[in-house]
C-alpha cells in the first residue's frame, strides 16, 4: 500500500498541477494574511475605543443611582474575533452593537426607562467598491482547496485505466481496496502538501506580527479548523475517486466532476439560502414598528385613565410600576421580534446544508468566532449583561436602608452615590463548548458526507471491470 | 471545404457527453437562479410600493411646510436580475430636504430587512455566466488542437490542401455555435419566465439592454475560448492543456477578482483629509448659527426663542444640527407644526414668520455653500477609490464583463447616481415651489392653527432610468475592450498554430 501511495505521491509532485496549486494556494494565503496584518489592528483600536467609551459613558452616569437605572448601560460592542482571516463570516452585515435607550415619550413628570434595543439598520450602506468575496480560509478551502483536489484525482483510475497501467498494478497480488486506500492517500498527501506550506506561511506572517497576538485558546481553535480542512480534502478526494471509477473516461470524469462542483460549492450555498427564508418570515418592519409604538401609547393612556384627571401625582410606587412595565413591554416585544429575525436566518442557513461546502462555511464561522451563530453569541452575551445590570442597581437600591425601592423614579431610589468601579463590566465572551456545541451538528454531517462517498468510491473500484 | 472542416467539428462537439453536460448544467442553474430572482424582485418592488404608498401618506399627514416629510424611494431595477450590481446593496430611501444637498451616501434602507437576511448572498445571471460559461467554454478547447495532435488526426487534416487559417476558423466558429447553444437555450428560458412574471414590465428599450448583455456574453465567452485555444496550441499534451486552462480559470475568475479588491489599499486619503472638510463644513454652518443668534438678537420680539414667547396649545418644533462625520454629512434640521395659540399672539405670529423669512433661505443658501465643498471631497473620498478598483478589475476578462453588463443593466454606479441626480433636482423644484407659493414667510410654515398645508400641488418626483443610448455609451470601452482582447488573442492562437510543427 505504501508502494502505491509512494507511487502515487510522485506522479503527482513531479506534476503541473502540484507547481500550479502550490503557486495558486500561496498567493491566496499570503494576500488573506497581508490584508488581515493590515484590517485588524485597526479593527481591533476601534472596538477598544468603542468599549472604553461605553464604559465613561456607564461610569458617568454613576453620579446617582437613579440615572444608572434611568438611562441604562449605553452602547454594548461586540469584540472583534482574532480570526477573522479564518472566516469573514460577512460580518461587515451584522450589527456590531445594541444598547439600552432611554429616548422614548414619557408621562407627566416622569420619564421612561431605559430598555434593550436591537440596532436594524445595515452598515456601510455608501460602500460603492465592487462586490468582491473575502479571501479568508473559509474561501480558500470551499473553493480553491475542492478544485485542486478534484483536479488531482478526476483521472487517478480512469487514466490509468485508459492508459492501461492498473490493470498492470491488479495483476500483482493487492486486493483492490489497497490499492484504492493508496490512491487515496497519495493523492491526500500531495493535495496537503501545498495547503500546509502555504498555511504555515500564512501563520508565521501573522504571528511573527506584533500587530496581532493569538492566545492559546485561537491556537487551539486553529487547529480545530485545520482538522476541519483535512475532512473537507478527504471529502473531495473520495468523490473524485468516485466519478474516475464509476466514469472510466478522464474527459467525462473531469465534466461530471465540474459540474458537481459548480452546483454544490457555488450554487447551493448561494442560492438555496433565499428559498430557505420564506418558510419562517418575520412579520414586516414597519407593522413591527407600528405595534410596538402603539403599545406604548396604550400604557400611557391606561397610566393617564386613571391618575391623568387627579390633581396631586400619584404615589410613588404607582409612577414606579407604570415606568418599569412600560420598559418591560418594550423590551420584550424588541426581543420576540429579534426571535423571529434569527429563527429566519436559521432557517436560511439550515437549508444549505445539503452542501458540504456550507457546512464547512458554517463550521468555519463556528470556530472562528464570526458571522452568525457567533452573533447570537454576542446577543445572549448582551441579555445576560442587562440581567446583571438591573439586579445591580436592585441590589445597591436594596443596601440603603434610607431608600423607598422603588426603582425608575427619582425621589424612590437610592440618593447615595455609586462606585463607579462596583457597576458590572460588559465582557463579550465566547465559550468553545458552545461553538463545539452548535458546531457538532455540522462535523457530523460533513463525517456523514465523507463516508457515503468514501463507501461510494470503494464500492466503484471494487466492482470495476478493467 | 471549409464548410466540411465546420460541420464535421460540428458534429465532433455536439454528439460529446461535455455539450450535454453543457446544455443541462446552464439550464438547470439560470432557469433555478432566476425563478429565485424574480421572487426576490417581486418582495423588493412590493416593498417599494408600501414605502412610496407609506410616504405619500406621511407626507400629507405633515400640516405644516417645515414638518413634510419628504421620503422618495429608489425603485428596484428589473435588470438587476442579469446583474444586481449596487442595486440591491445602496440605501433605497432618501430624503428631500430643502437644508440639505441628497445624495447616495445620505440614504438609507427601507423598512429595514432582517439583518441576518443581509448575510445571505444572491447570485445574479451574470455571475453564473462569469463562472460556467468561462469553465465551459475552456472544456471546449483545451484539448481541440492538442488532442488532434495527440492523436495524429491534425497531420491528417494538413496534408489536405487547407491552410492552418482556415481550420482555425473552422474549429472557432463550430465551438461557439456548440457552445452559444446552452447560453442562448438557458436566456430564452430566463426571458421565458420574466415576461411570465406579472410584476415584470420589461420595456422596448429593457430588451435592447437585455441584448447587449447578450453580446457581451458571446464575447466573453469567445475570450474564453480562444484562451483555451491558445493553451490547447502551446502544449503538446492534452493533460497539460487541461491543467493549464483549469488553473487559469481558477486565476482569472475566481481568485484575481477577489483578490485585487482585497490587496489594493481602499486609497483612504488620510483621515485627516475627511476630519478638515468635515470641520470646514461645520465652520460654514457656526456662521450660520451666528448670523441667526444675531437676527434673533435684534428683533426683541423673539428674544432669542422665535417660539418660546409663544403660548401655544399643542404640537412641537425642534431644531439642531445633524451629523455623520463618515460620510462628511452637516445640516441644521429644523421645523414645527403648531395646532394653535391660547392667545391670538397676531404680533408674535408675523415676527416669527419674519424669522423663517430670513431663516430658509439663510439655510438653503448654506446647504449650496456648504454642498460646493461636499461635493468634490465625497468624489475624492469614495468614488476615486471605486473607480481605481474597477480599473484593477479589468485585467481579468471576467471584470471586463462584470463592468459592461452593469453598465448595460444600469446597476452601475452612474446608474445610481443618475437616480440621486434625479432627486437632487426635485430638491431644487421643491424649493422653487415653495419659493413661489412663498412658503417660508407663510404662517402655515410652522403653525396649522389657521389652514394646513395642501401638499398636493407640491411637484411629483419622477425618475426615468437613463436612456439606453447613455446605458450603450458607457458600457462601450468596455465592450471594446473585450472585443479587442478576442481579436488579439486569435492573433495569438493563430501565430503560434502556424508556427507550430506537427
Amino acid at each position: 500500500m505504501w508502494h502505491i501511495a509512494k507511487r502515487e505521491l510522485y506522479d503527482n509532485l513531479n506534476s503541473l498541477r502540484f507547481a500550479l496549486a502550490t503557486v495558486l494556494i500561496l498567493a491566496l494565503m499570503l494576500t488573506n494574511a497581508i490584508v488581515y496584518l493590515r484590517e485588524h489592528p485597526a479593527r481591533a483600536q476601534a472596538y477598544h475605543n468603542a468599549a472604553a467609551n461605553a464604559t465613561k459613558t456607564v461610569e458617568a452616569r454613576s453620579t446617582s443611582l437613579y440615572r444608572l437605572a434611568a438611562e441604562g448601560p449605553g452602547d454594548l460592542h461586540k469584540a472583534p474575533s482574532p480570526l477573522r482571516f479564518c472566516a469573514e463570516g460577512d460580518e461587515a452585515f451584522l450589527p456590531t452593537h445594541a444598547g439600552g435607550s432611554n429616548f422614548f415619550p414619557g408621562i407627566a413628570n416622569v420619564r421612561p426607562i431605559w430598555r434593550m434595543i436591537y440596532p436594524q439598520e445595515t452598515p456601510h450602506l455608501f460602500n460603492i467598491r465592487p462586490d468582491f468575496t473575502t479571501l479568508d480560509w473559509a474561501f480558500i478551502v470551499g473553493y480553491v482547496l475542492s478544485f485542486i483536489a478534484l483536479l488531482f484525482t478526476f483521472d487517478s483510475i480512469s487514466g490509468e485505466l485508459e492508459r492501461g497501467t492498473l490493470r498492470l498494478t491488479l495483476a500483482n497480488p493487492i486486493p483492490r481496496h489497497i490499492v484504492l486506500v493508496g490512491k487515496f492517500l497519495g493523492a491526500f498527501i500531495s493535495v496537503n502538501i501545498p495547503f500546509a506550506v502555504a498555511v504555515l506561511m500564512n501563520l508565521l506572517l501573522i504571528s511573527t506580527s506584533d500587530a496581532v497576538q493569538l492566545n492559546a485558546e485561537a491556537w487551539g481553535r486553529l487547529g480545530i479548523l485545520s482538522g476541519i480542512v483535512i475532512l473537507y480534502a478527504c471529502l473531495f478526494i473520495a468523490l473524485g475517486l468516485l466519478i474516475s471509477a464509476a466514469v472510466r473516461e478522464s474527459g467525462v470524469s473531469l465534466v461530471v466532476l465540474l459540474l458537481i462542483w459548480v452546483s454544490f460549492v457555488i450554487f447551493i450555498p448561494n442560492t438555496l439560502a433565499s428559498i430557505g427564508s420564506r418558510t419562517s418570515v418575520p412579520i414586516a418592519y414597519m407593522e413591527f414598528w407600528s405595534r410596538r409604538i402603539q403599545l406604548g401609547n396604550e400604557a400611557r393612556e391606561a397610566y393617564r385613565d386613571k391618575y391623568g384627571d387627579s390633581q396631586t401625582p400619584p404615589p410613588v410606587h404607582v409612577l414606579g410600576e407604570y415606568v418599569t412595565s412600560e420598559a418591560e413591554a418594550y423590551e420584550r416585544f424588541n426581543e420576540a421580534y429579534l426571535k423571529q429575525q434569527i429563527e429566519q436566518g436559521k432557517r436560511a442557513r439550515a437549508i444549505i446544508r445539503i452542501s458540504p461546502t456550507a457546512i464547512t462555511q458554517r463550521l468555519f464561522e463556528s470556530f472562528a468566532g464570526t458571522g452568525f451563530e457567533r452573533h447570537l453569541q454576542f446577543i445572549e452575551n448582551v441579555q445576560r449583561y442587562a440581567r446583571e445590570y438591573r439586579e445591580f442597581v436592585i441590589d445597591t437600591d436594596r443596601a440603603d436602608p434610607e431608600s423607598l425601592h422603588v426603582v425608575g423614579i427619582q425621589e424612590g431610589m437610592s440618593q447615595k452615590p455609586v462606585n463607579p468601579k462596583a457597576i458590572p463590566k460588559f465582557k463579550d465572551t465566547l465559550s468553545l463548548n458552545r461553538d463545539f456545541n452548535t458546531a457538532s451538528t455540522d462535523l457530523l454531517l460533513l463525517v456523514l458526507f465523507l463516508m457515503v462517498i468514501a463507501s461510494g468510491a470503494y464500492l466503484a473500484f471494487v466492482r470495476l471491470e478493467i | 471545404m471549409m464548410l466540411t472542416l465546420i460541420r464535421r467539428e460540428l458534429l465532433d462537439n455536439l454528439m460529446t457527453f461535455r455539450f450535454a453536460v453543457a446544455v443541462f448544467i446552464m439550464l438547470f442553474l439560470v432557469v433555478a437562479n432566476t425563478a429565485v430572482l424574480i421572487k426576490d424582485y417581486e418582495r423588493r418592488l412590493a416593498g417599494h410600493k408600501t414605502e412610496v404608498q407609506k410616504s405619500r401618506k406621511y407626507m400629507l399627514d405633515g400640516k405644516t411646510y417645515s414638518v413634510g416629510e419628504l421620503n422618495i424611494d429608489r425603485p428596484p431595477n428589473p435588470l438587476s436580475i442579469f446583474n444586481a450590481g449596487l442595486d440591491k446593496r445602496l440605501g433605497n430611501e432618501i430624503w428631500v430636504y430643502y437644508g440639505h444637498v441628497p445624495t447616495l451616501w445620505d440614504a438609507e434602507k427601507h423598512s429595514s430587512q432582517n439583518p441576518f437576511m443581509n448575510i445571505l448572498s444572491s447570485i445574479d445571471i451574470v455571475f453564473i455566466f462569469e463562472g460556467v460559461l468561462s469553465l465551459l467554454a475552456l472544456i471546449f478547447a483545451y484539448d481541440t488542437l492538442a488532442g488532434e495532435y495527440e492523436r495524429g488526426t491534425l497531420r491528417l487534416v494538413l496534408t489536405h490542401p487547407v491552410s492552418r487559417g482556415y481550420i482555425l476558423v473552422a474549429k472557432y466558429i463550430s465551438a461557439m455555435v456548440c457552445l452559444l447553444v446552452p447560453l442562448l437555450m438557458s436566456l430564452i428560458l430566463a426571458m421565458f419566465l420574466l415576461t411570465t412574471s406579472a410584476s415584470f414590465s420589461l420595456s422596448m428599450p429593457d430588451f435592447l439592454r437585455i441584448g447587449g448583455i447578450i453580446f457581451a456574453s458571446i464575447a466573453y465567452l469567445s475570450v474564453f475560448y480562444l484562451i483555451g485555444m491558445l493553451i490547447s496550441a502551446m502544449t503538446r499534451r492534452t493533460s497539460t492543456a487541461l491543467m493549464l486552462s483549469m488553473f487559469v480559470w481558477g486565476f482569472l475568475v475566481l481568485v484575481y477578482p477577489n483578490m485585487i479588491v482585497a490587496v489594493i489599499q481602499p486609497s483612504n486619503p488620510p483621515e485627516e483629509r475627511r476630519a478638515s472638510v468635515h470641520n470646514h463644513i461645520k465652520q460654514i454652518w457656526e456662521e450660520f448659527e451666528r448670523e441667526r443668534k444675531q437676527f434673533l438678537a435684534t428683533d426683541r420680539h423673539l428674544e432669542g426663542d422665535p417660539y418660546g414667547n409663544m403660548r401655544w396649545r399643542g404640537g412641537y418644533n425642534f431644531e439642531h444640527f445633524q451629523d455623520k462625520a463618515s460620510v462628511l454629512q452637516h445640516y441644521y434640521y429644523a421645523g414645527a407644526e403648531i395646532d394653535g395659540f391660547h392667545e391670538e399672539p397676531e404680533s408674535q405670529a408675523l415676527h416669527v414668520q419674519n424669522y423663517h423669512r430670513f431663516l430658509v433661505p439663510l439655510i438653503i443658501d448654506t446647504a449650496e455653500r456648504t454642498w460646493r465643498i461636499r461635493e468634490p471631497v465625497l468624489e475624492e473620498l469614495f468614488i476615486l477609490p471605486a473607480t481605481i478598483d474597477r480599473a484593477w478589475l479589468r485585467l481579468s476578462p471576467t471584470g471586463i464583463y462584470d463592468v459592461a453588463t452593469q453598465a448595460l443593466a444600469g446597476t452601475d454606479l452612474q446608474g445610481m447616481q443618475d437616480f440621486f441626480t434625479a432627486v437632487q433636482q426635485h430638491r431644487q423644484s421643491v424649493i422653487d415651489y415653495y419659493y413661489d407659493k412663498n412658503a417660508f414667510g407663510s404662517r402655515q410654515w410652522f403653525s396649522a392653527d389657521k389652514e394646513t398645508v395642501d401638499w398636493r400641488t407640491l411637484p411629483q418626483f419622477i425618475f426615468q432610468r437613463s436612456d439606453i443610448s447613455l446605458n450603450v455609451q458607457r458600457a462601450l470601452p468596455d465592450l471594446f475592450l473585450l472585443l479587442t482582447l478576442n481579436i488579439v488573442l486569435f492573433i495569438g492562437v493563430f501565430l503560434i498554430f502556424v508556427r507550430r510543427e506537427v
